[in-house]
């Protein structure tokens, strides 16, 4: 039952994005053809080296084949975009009663407040995950309608880089609703420092989290991201542990 | 511990960033009893509740129930699963349905009672498919108690049960209430501002004001040792201390003398006959009264 309230509380912030972008990664398969003429038209000389060229270049580099125009487009962008700011919803909101719930009636279950915490963490990131995954999958499974192949392990481990950023952010959500118990402030605020993030690791071409969300090293060199992974990992727990023990205190 | 008291409390304690809310409340609730907390709003009813569910941690002092310290998570669990519990705001999920919750709380409670939750679901006309979030406030009220009722619970925590309720849904749902009770073995633990209400339903009172329980007991116990004594002169009244033990106040006007004591009249009318009243009369309070009087005494 405390997974069927989960599920409840979540259900249309999970179902919603997932529907959109399932229908954009499928949107993504079938402009390719268009999109494939466009790249091969353009001539650049040079698109200079601050960070708009940079991007230029990246994505028109990328985007010369089939893989690269998935991964640039959809791990790079919109995965990313889209994925960290519905993990942050995904996270936010009261933990304890959901939207339109109390936890006072909450809490007179017998269940322990880390019961209920943990079944609300998991729920989400089962969903943050599966946002991750399920529209990832109509890359392998669409792309020989349109004559391309697109590698399923390749994919997953994209995926697995995605959630493993997005968890940070589902985490950060998540203890900010510890003090905060609605969805926008934590919502507002986890975005906030998303935002911030990537605006420093684009200005200063870091390694950062975002660059870890995206394969980046995956795509240009096959080889996976371990340290990231295993920061986003690490500041995941710590950042869950930190809500854990707000709400352990807490006084309703 | 035998379990002679379901609820006790000792020098219970309990501030929020400064400003307490309960101050050293010593209670104790007897098995099988209807125990009424009654208080003023802000009197710390509903955070003595919270303490003892294990809503709230106290700041310092003893808060068990059914021997178990409230304070620590795991026994705050099992506590709970012995524990129906109604909060002030009827609070419940109001994106469910119903039947929905019904479900929902059935499946916390192993000793949950189907027949009874068919029964009330019938008797308070409780709508199976509509969303919490839409009912009245009487109908949520009834499913509240519903939910608390059939849980199978030893002991029911109301806190203000028909707070916000009109006369007429209010006296439905305690005439269920004490329907209930009478049929089940199980303690009642009640908060309420309501006098009338504790007066009809309670066998066991606490008067908490400021945090503290100024009076406790039965309450046939409270009744009866609570007298007014109206003491008339010929001339104007003596102004004269009293020392008998219980003597609360001790008001003048003209030829009168009250005194409200809390231990009988007896001590009282001895220390008063050698002030030769011309006459002497010795009233019982009600409940209210007491409540007011001695409220009124701690201000």
């Amino acid at each position: 039952m405390l997974w069927y309230k989960s599920w409840l509380d979540t259900r249309w912030r999970f179902l919603i994005p997932l529907a959109i972008l399932s229908i954009n990664a499928w949107g993504l398969v079938i402009e390719y053809a268009p999109v494939a003429k466009v790249f091969t038209s353009i001539r650049v000389e040079s698109t200079g080296s601050g960070v708009l060229g940079r991007a230029i270049q990246e994505a028109l580099d990328a985007e010369r084949t089939y893989p690269g125009y998935i991964w640039y487009q959809w791990f790079r962008q919109n995965l990313m975009q889209i994925g960290t700011l519905c993990a942050a919803l995904l996270g936010s909101g009261n933990l304890l009663s959901g939207p339109t719930g109390s936890a006072l009636f909450t809490l007179s279950m017998p269940a322990s407040r880390n019961r209920w915490l943990a079944v609300r963490a998991t729920m989400g990131l089962g969903q943050s995950f599966a946002l991750a995954l399920v529209p990832s999958l109509v890359f392998p499974l669409m792309s020989p309608a349109i004559g391309q192949h697109y590698d399923f392990a390749t994919a997953i481990v994209h995926v697995i880089c995605a959630f493993a950023v997005s968890a940070v952010f589902f985490s950060l959500a998540f203890l900010l609703s510890t003090v905060f118990p609605d969805i926008p402030r934590p919502l507002v605020i986890a975005c906030g420092v998303a935002i911030v993030l990537g605006l420093i690791e684009t200005e200063f071409d870091l390694h950062g989290l975002f660059r870890v969300m995206s394969g980046s090293t995956y795509f240009h060199s096959g080889s996976l991201p371990w340290a990231g992974l295993l920061i986003s990992g690490v500041l995941s727990a710590a950042l869950l542990g930190g809500a854990a023990m707000n709400i352990a205190r807490k006084d309703f | 511990m035998a379990e002679t008291f379901v609820i006790e409390t000792a020098d219970l304690k309990k501030d929020y960033g400064g400003v307490e809310a309960v101050r050293g409340l010593n209670l104790q609730v007897p098995v099988g009893s209807i125990y009424g907390l009654l208080g003023r709003n802000g009197a710390g009813k509903t955070t003595t509740i919270k303490v003892l569910l294990g809503m709230a941690y106290s700041t310092s002092g003893v808060a068990r129930v059914f021997g178990l310290a409230a304070s620590e998570p795991r026994a705050s669990v099992e506590i709970r699963r012995r524990t129906g519990f109604v909060s002030e705001d009827k609070d419940l999920y109001d994106s469910m349905t119903v039947e929905q919750i019904v479900r929902f709380t059935a499946a916390f409670f192993p000793r949950w009672r189907g027949d009874l939750a068919s029964r009330y679901l019938r008797l308070f006309e409780l709508p199976p498919d509509r969303k919490v979030g839409t009912l009245s406030r009487g109908t949520r009220a009834k499913l509240a108690l519903l939910l608390a009722l059939c849980r199978g619970a030893e002991l029911l925590v109301l806190d203000e049960p028909t707070s916000g309720l009109d006369p007429a849904v209010s006296e439905e749902v305690l005439k269920a209430l004490v329907t209930h009770v009478a049929s089940e073995a199980m303690t009642v633990f009640l908060s309420s501002h309501r006098i009338a209400e504790i007066d009809q339903i309670a066998d066991h009172v606490a008067i908490i004001d400021q945090g503290r329980a100024v009076v406790a007991g039965t309450l046939d116990d409270i009744r009866d040792s609570y007298r007014r004594i109206q003491l008339v002169f010929d001339g104007g009244a003596p102004e004269r201390p009293f020392r008998a033990p219980g003597v609360i106040r001790v008001q003048r006007t003209g030829r009168v003398l009250t005194i409200l004591s809390s231990r009988g009249a007896e001590a009282v009318l001895d220390e008063a006959r050698a002030l030769r009243p011309a006459s002497v009369d010795v009233l019982p309070l009600t409940l209210k009264e007491i409540f007011l009087e001695t409220v009124k005494a701690e201000d």
